[in-house]
């Protein structure tokens, strides 16, 4: 049906200084946003080793009761997921909770069993030997994971956990069902008040586009800083890196100069 | 280089039984391994060599029979002995471990690597625990390789690093499961030349290896594994008279 009122606001002269002008609003849903996203995330990576260090375990009732887990939570669509714990189980059982504690709720679930099968991914991605190099010099059970494979897993996981992470940024835009007042929320009521739709979702999605492009380069940063590199050999820029090598250098000249004084020592005894 | 028989007793397996699922790889091992004797095992692939050394240290837990080492009775043992019992972790602490893979690890320096064991083990500060690694890396001729990574390493590097990880540990007994054969041929004599002076030093050593001029120089005790089962066993004398027809055989194939 044509509505005429919607045709004239159409035709209205294209502000981006809209975008501008109203940027403490924007801001204000950025905010929530990344709190959202960074608590969530927070909670479902450390829900989501748990997870999968569980559905690792030869446990014959944990491991299939997680696996249920995983599946069951990855499965609901994450709109319906919100809507139905905070309309439904929340009033139908009377469950105090507040939207946007439903919102890292959900989020966390689902994404604690996309990260959980990742981690499983990494984890088991280590070699066995690696266990069992580090149980032959002595170390305990727990010394070897800590110590051996959890790091080498986590190098492996950091790209695709990057990815979640940006996921994450996305699809925290879905708790705006609710009412929480996130980026994607604030930008449609204030659409909806001003009608200047077209400047509004602009700006939303320059926001989000500011936010996702951060994380990618957040994780790129990690890929580097994750990166193996040669302290005595390759020219290092970080102060970290830096100490290290004089460090290792120390050790070094005094090894050799050890190794020197006992040669000596028994060409003067002979 | 020490004699076979005499020797004080150091590690003693007996009436080693182990399985995966149906497959029965040790079907009733017995070895003695006296102080300073270098034992060399042979035998073709699937015949239980590599099992043997990891049971020794017990990373694979025997079904039956008994590992004993210094005064200590490890594994399911054998009945009606009472004999006192060990934690299999602190037994690994004094049995140094050498893979055909290296298995260093990858995420760390070569110095961490060495230093990794001291240090949460051994509870050794930082700095001892880093200058103890630093000298036994110079010992395997690593000194320059101190801040390198695994993969920044040869082959050879890389195994000489991970001798000197379980060296560190200042172990009584080494074993060595192929340690070459995962390495190029130039690369071999590198590693040999660390265990002939390991040998030399008096170190206890259990080696599988095919590499038979290594052991014709130091195997005090050779043994011949087929089929989980100690076939034949001897000194130097079981290279040139072996009895049984399948040592005979065996070694006919790989000289």
């Amino acid at each position: 049906m044509f509505d005429f009122g919607v045709w004239i606001l159409a035709q209205a002269r294209f502000r981006p200084e809209f975008i501008w002008d109203n940027r403490d609003a924007f801001l204000g849903g950025v905010r929530l946003t990344v709190f959202i996203a960074i608590v969530a995330f927070a909670l479902a990576t450390v829900l989501g080793l748990g997870v999968a260090l569980l559905r690792m375990s030869k446990n014959r009732l944990l491991a299939p009761i997680v696996a249920a887990y995983i599946n069951i939570f990855r499965a609901i669509p994450l709109l319906v997921f919100v809507v139905f714990v905070y309309y439904g189980i929340a009033i139908q059982f009377d469950v105090k909770i507040s939207a946007i504690q439903a919102g890292i709720l959900v989020l966390t679930l689902q994404y604690s069993a996309w990260l959980g099968e990742i981690f499983r991914g990494g984890i088991q991605a280590v070699s066995d030997g690696q266990t069992q190099a580090a149980l032959s010099v002595g170390m305990s059970r727990p010394q070897t994971f800590f110590r051996v494979v959890l790091p080498q897993a986590i190098r492996i996981v950091i790209p695709p956990t990057g990815n979640m992470f940006i996921g994450m940024i996305k699809d925290s835009s879905l708790v705006f069902i609710i009412g929480v007042p996130e980026l994607f929320r604030v930008s449609s009521v204030m659409a909806n008040r001003t009608f200047r739709y077209f400047e509004v979702y602009l700006g939303a999605v320059i926001f989000y586009l500011i936010l996702t492009t951060a994380a990618y380069f957040g994780v790129k940063y990690l890929e580097k800083r994750f990166a193996l590199v040669d302290v005595l050999t390759t020219r290092v820029r970080s102060p970290f890196a830096r100490r290290r090598g004089v460090r290792l250098r120390m050790i070094q000249d005094a090894v050799a100069s050890e190794r020197e004084s006992k040669s000596s020592g028994t060409a003067t005894a002979m | 280089m020490s004699q076979t028989g005499d020797a004080q007793p150091v590690v003693r397996l007996r009436n080693i039984h182990k399985s995966f699922d149906s497959n029965h790889v040790l079907r009733g091992i017995d070895l003695t391994v006296g102080q300073g004797q270098h034992v060399v095992v042979f035998g073709p692939s699937g015949s239980g060599k590599s099992t043997l050394l990891r049971t020794t240290n017990l990373l694979e837990t025997p079904d039956s029979g008994s590992v004993w080492f210094d005064g200590k009775e490890y594994g399911p043992g054998i009945e009606g002995e009472g004999l006192p019992r060990g934690k299999a972790r602190l037994l690994r602490q004094e049995i140094g471990m050498v893979f055909q893979q290296f298995n260093l690890f990858p995420h760390i320096t070569a110095l961490d690597n060495v230093a990794l064991a001291l240090r949460r083990v051994r509870g050794m500060k930082r700095d001892k625990a880093e200058h103890k690694a630093a000298t036994y890396l110079d010992r395997v001729g690593l000194l320059d390789k101190l801040g390198a990574f695994p993969s920044q390493l040869s082959g050879g590097q890389q195994q000489r690093v991970a001798i000197a990880r379980s060296l560190v540990m200042e172990p009584k007994v080494m074993l060595f499961d192929e340690p070459t054969s995962a390495l190029d041929p130039e690369l071999v004599g590198e590693v040999l030349a660390v265990m002939r002076d390991l040998a030399e030093s008096g170190m206890t050593m259990v080696v599988v290896t095919h590499e038979m001029g290594f052991a014709r120089e130091a195997g005090d005790l050779n043994i011949f594994m087929d089929d989980g089962l100690v076939v034949e066993s001897g000194g130097k004398e079981l290279y040139s008279d072996a009895r049984e027809p399948r040592t005979r055989a065996f070694f006919e194939a790989i000289l």
